[in-house]
């Protein structure tokens, strides 16, 4: 099955081998079917490693198991809409002189980041870990900036320079468990995650927790944790719609995944308890904040990426709370939050090409307007909120009650509170944007843009479909082979090593 | 050989150093002028001058009271108390000498330059009392500097006995390397400099109204007054060099007992320390040029800076390893401060070129530190490769290409501050000591190549590094302050984890190269599209 992983690899670097060529329309195509093989291969994978199966290739610096497995999914889904979303999405630029050269650019870096996500669940030691999210960081800077406006360098700066910083705290972090690992493993050992776990009654408290916590500020700058989160909003929004789509969706939980390894090898030594209450400290934190930002929001998308916020936290408050059912729920989220999030922002960037403005004000009537995107975007606002039907709704609720059946009673009445809250911020905005008529008689005329609005392309619809399709099922029935693998994941979080 | 009774051997140390007072002024204006290519006064011209003024008339300005008739001979007396006190020809403490601590001596150098300010207030003249307030606000900090020094020698000897401190130096000669003595010494130093009005506080000697500050204030004097002022001035600067030389640098050639000879041989090797010093003192003033007024804070907070890092240093020195000191291991300390103060250069710098230049030597320390523990047989052979490539990528690849990308995009190379540096540098030694505070009670365990009081020195590298990002809202800075962040982290690596597999650590180095390069990419957009490339300008995106 190590082909597999091989397979992962390489099919997203050939298909930035084919966007160099000449040619845009070969890029596109090439990147449609790396995403679709991406996809697949990611589930061939998970449904391998669901009972506890390790994939092992590359001498064994290469590594699959369940946990990874789920973040997999995450990406490889988002990926593969993404490629299909992004052809609808650059056809409005079609006219543009510049154009071939862009979207050839484009496609490389897409490819060039979807590669490098998948390469983080893959990773097998600390140091691999650490490279690949350091090189998602960069790869994903270069597309932020990709349409060179004012707002979009000065997002990427932010972003790769708080980004990068937040890396060199964890890359310390990863150090400090290096140092304690050598009084178990010797002095040069290369820090393999099944290593330092087996060993991790050996290591030094103090140091891991110190680490853990390193760990946490760290990587949690590319999560979206408060007070680190402040490129967040700014890249999210700059982003192409598509960037933005696999970012949110995507890559925070790539850095969750990180934070996950490192609270595993805390467990391991003894430091659970710590480990849960510092990660219930930032969710918490993260969830207010965002949920009161919400609330005040001029640009639909950095609505969206608020929310994104917001859902990492509830990610934190689940594997923090935990008892089994919240950190399976928790795990779970990370898949269901990517399909909601990922149909948001898709619809995001439909509105955006029918709209042609980012501002909620200017945005109305996009129900009937644009008869696809607009319900649609709607759903993925309920969908976020956590209505039921939507996968969101299944992980969050499985999240409440395992946090009710460990006694965190403060924790689940902050994440009630604040769900709400945020609930209403994103209703009350995308609902205006959906479902509110333009008046051709107020004062100042009315969004004078939604008489023009319309579907721009049939790709992005087909493109939304694939997400609502994926939330939806989630929501309505969660198939066997992605419970036990859920339940694998968990396993490996709950139980000591 | 005849043995001199205590109370002799404390008179001769006064009159040694009130005698031989002006000869090594003459002997440093000489030395000071054939450097410059120029004649010079005679070496006795100090003596002629006392001489000369002793026998002039004292003219009076017309509000002078008796304070200021009586200062000149107050602050003689106090200078002539002084050598009571320290250890000028003996080591062994003679009996007067157990009436002032160090903090007593202190207070009498504060007593004779009080009397001289209020003396100089006193006269009326506004140029005099122009140089008292300047005294007063430059030399703010200055007694924290001597405070901090004196805590070093407390902490060592647990006393603030200036003969005790001597003794611990004498007891092995690796004590002279230890890391906080080294910093002790680079901060008196630069107060030497400081109280006896050197380059770069002030020109010696000259009289350019705007840049004076000891000079003003003398101005008004004439007479035998001034004749004991300028005396006054000059014993100083031998009471301030014999501290340095015999308390804290070389506190060898006092004489062990009271014969003859050796109180002769030590009068004679006083003298020549003495010059030793001023070799120093003239070095430096015919390397540099006088500080603008208002960046004289800039020098005494860097002089703080050095004893505040020789305090927490040895402060938490028995935290952070067995307290056994190996030359490898405080050279080693040393390297991990000179990469911590080359972070403080790029803080204070105002232009970016320096600030590269700083960043390579950097990278540099980082790269002798990787090899000297792999020749030292602390670190396996692989580190070799690491010191060589991180001196190709790191010190040489990342600047010169930087600098190229800069200078082709002809960006302004000023870089604009939020705060002024002597604030700047407060706060990164505020950071620096807090890393050593956090990380005191931690146990990290496992193996250590350089001794562990590097570790917190990196972790505070680390925080300079944000607060050089923060502070410096130019894209190029904050580059660079990632990359520094960079260092520091290596640093920390090499302390704790020496035995990192070298791919990672390629594979780290690679990372940070291809960083780089998005970095680069991202000035150069930023810098065609905003035509600058500071980046307190990116303000849109709120809320």
């Amino acid at each position: 099955m190590s082909w597999s992983l091989y397979a992962l690899m390489v099919v997203p670097l050939l298909a930035v081998a084919l966007t160099l060529l000449d040619g845009w329309r070969l890029a596109r195509a090439a990147t449609l079917v790396a995403g679709v093989a991406s996809l697949a291969l990611a589930i061939a994978i998970a449904s391998t490693v669901r009972h506890g199966r390790v994939v092992l290739a590359a001498a064994g610096w290469l590594r699959v198991d369940s946990l990874g497995a789920v973040f997999l999914l995450a990406t490889g889904l988002l990926y593969a809409i993404a490629g299909v979303f992004s052809i609808g999405y650059l056809a409005a630029d079609e006219p543009h002189p510049d154009f071939p050269a862009f979207a050839r650019r484009y496609f490389t870096l897409l490819n060039l980041f979807g590669w490098t996500m998948l390469l983080v669940p893959l990773a097998a030691d600390f140091g691999t870990l650490w490279v690949a999210i350091e090189l998602t960081t960069i790869v994903s800077a270069l597309l932020v900036a990709i349409d060179r406006t004012d707002a979009a360098l000065e997002a990427s700066w932010k972003y790769v320079l708080i980004a990068s910083s937040g890396l060199g705290i964890a890359l310390l972090a990863i150090i400090v468990l290096y140092a304690t690992g050598t009084s178990v493993l010797g002095a040069a050992y290369v820090p393999r995650f099944e290593r330092l776990l087996a060993h991790g009654h050996g290591l030094s408290r103090d140091a891991v927790s110190l680490a853990f916590v390193l760990s946490v500020v760290g990587f949690g700058t590319k999560v979206g944790f408060v007070p680190m989160h402040t490129w967040l909003p700014d890249a999210h929004s700059e982003a192409p719609a598509p960037v933005s789509a696999l970012l949110s969706g995507s890559l925070l939980a790539a850095a969750f995944y990180a934070i996950l390894r490192f609270f595993q090898v805390a467990a391991a030594a003894g430091e659970r308890a710590f480990a849960e209450h510092v990660l219930i400290v930032f969710g918490v934190v993260s969830l207010v904040a965002a949920g009161l930002f919400v609330i005040r929001q001029a640009n639909y998308k950095r609505l969206l990426a608020y929310s994104s916020i917001e859902h990492m936290g509830i990610i934190a408050l689940g594997v923090g709370f935990g008892a089994p059912l919240a950190v399976a729920g928790a795990l779970l989220h990370v898949v269901t939050h990517a399909s909601a999030k990922g149909l948001a922002f898709f619809g995001a960037g439909s509105l955006l090409r029918g709209y042609d403005t980012k501002e909620v004000e200017e945005v109305a009537d996009a129900g009937r307007a644009m008869p696809w995107t607009g319900p649609m975007f709607l759903a993925a606002a309920l969908s976020l909120s956590g209505l039921p039907l939507s996968g969101v709704f299944r992980s969050e609720f499985q999240i409440v009650v395992g946090g009710f059946a460990n006694a965190q009673y403060v924790g689940v009445a902050l994440l009630l509170v604040f769900v709400n809250l945020a609930f209403f911020g994103i209703i009350w905005h995308a609902g205006r944007m959906v479902l509110g008529r333009c008046d051709p008689t107020a004062p100042d005329g009315g969004p004078a843009v939604a008489a023009i609005a319309r579907e721009r392309s049939a790709w992005m619809v087909a493109g939304m479909l694939g997400c609502l399709f994926v939330s939806v099922a989630l929501g309505v029935h969660l198939p066997g082979a992605l419970q036990a693998l859920l339940r694998n994941a968990e396993h490996r979080l709950v139980v000591p090593a | 050989m005849p043995i001199l009774p205590d109370w002799a051997i404390q008179a001769l140390q006064v009159v040694t150093i009130l005698a031989f007072a002006p000869l090594i002024s003459g002997i440093i204006a000489r030395a000071e002028a054939i450097v410059q290519q120029r004649r010079g006064p005679r070496i006795l011209q100090p003596y002629h001058d006392i001489a000369k003024l002793l026998r002039k008339q004292t003219v009076l300005p017309a509000p002078a009271g008796p304070v200021f008739r009586a200062a000149p001979y107050v602050s003689f007396a106090g200078y002539a108390t002084i050598p009571l006190l320290i250890p000028a020809l003996t080591n062994f403490p003679l009996p007067l000498g157990y009436e002032a601590d160090f903090f007593g001596v202190g207070m009498i150098f504060a007593l004779t330059s009080f009397s001289i300010s209020i003396a100089a207030i006193d006269s009326g003249s506004p140029y005099a009392q122009l140089g008292s307030s300047r005294l007063r606000s430059f030399g703010a900090f200055n007694e924290p500097t001597v405070i901090f020094v004196t805590f070093v020698l407390a902490l060592t000897t647990h006393t603030d006995l200036p003969y005790a401190f001597g003794a611990t130096i004498r007891s092995a000669v690796v004590e002279v390397i230890r890391p906080s003595h080294l910093l002790m010494i680079a901060a008196f130093f630069m107060l030497v400099l400081n109280e006896t009005g050197r380059i770069p506080i002030e020109s010696h000697g000259s009289t350019l109204e705007f840049g004076q500050i000891e000079e003003a204030r003398i101005a008004e004097h004439s007479g035998p007054g001034l004749a004991f002022l300028r005396w006054g001035s000059s014993v100083k600067q031998l009471l301030l060099f014999t501290i340095f030389m015999n308390v804290l640098v070389v506190p060898w050639g006092l004489a062990p007992n009271g014969r003859l000879d050796a109180v002769a041989l030590a009068i004679a090797l006083l003298l020549v320390k003495a010059l030793g010093v001023g070799a120093a003192v003239v070095m430096v003033e015919s390397s540099f040029a006088k500080l603008r007024l208002y960046k004289i804070p800039e020098f005494t907070v860097a002089s703080f800076m050095f004893a505040v890092l020789a305090v927490v240093i040895f402060l938490f020195q028995p935290s952070f390893g067995s307290g056994h000191l190996s030359v490898f291991g405080a050279s080693a300390t040393i390297g991990a401060v000179v990469v911590l103060l080359l972070e403080y250069g790029m803080l204070r710098s105002p232009d970016v070129w320096e600030q590269l230049r700083l960043y390579s030597l950097g990278s540099a320390t980082v790269a002798a530190l990787a090899i000297a523990t792999a020749a030292t047989g602390r670190g396996s052979s692989e580190l070799y490769v690491l010191g060589a490539v991180t001196i190709a990528l790191k010190a040489l690849l990342f600047p010169l290409g930087i600098t190229f990308v800069l200078r082709r995009l002809g960006s302004e190379p000023r870089v604009p501050s939020a705060l002024g540096a002597p604030s700047a540098i407060l706060i990164a030694i505020a950071l620096s000591s807090l890393a050593f505070i956090v990380l005191r009670p931690i146990r990290i365990g496992g193996v250590a190549a350089l001794p562990l009081s590097a570790l917190p020195l990196a972790v505070g590298g680390v925080l300079v590094a944000f607060e050089l990002m923060i502070l410096r809202p130019y894209a190029p800075s904050q580059l660079l302050g990632f990359l520094v962040l960079e260092n520091a982290v290596s640093v920390a690596s090499l302390v704790i984890a020496p035995g990192l597999p070298i791919i990672l650590a390629l594979l780290l180095l690679f990372d940070v190269l291809v960083g780089v390069l998005v970095f680069v990419v991202l000035v150069q957009y930023l810098a065609v599209e905003r035509t600058a490339v500071r980046t307190d300008v990116l303000n849109r995106l709120t809320g």
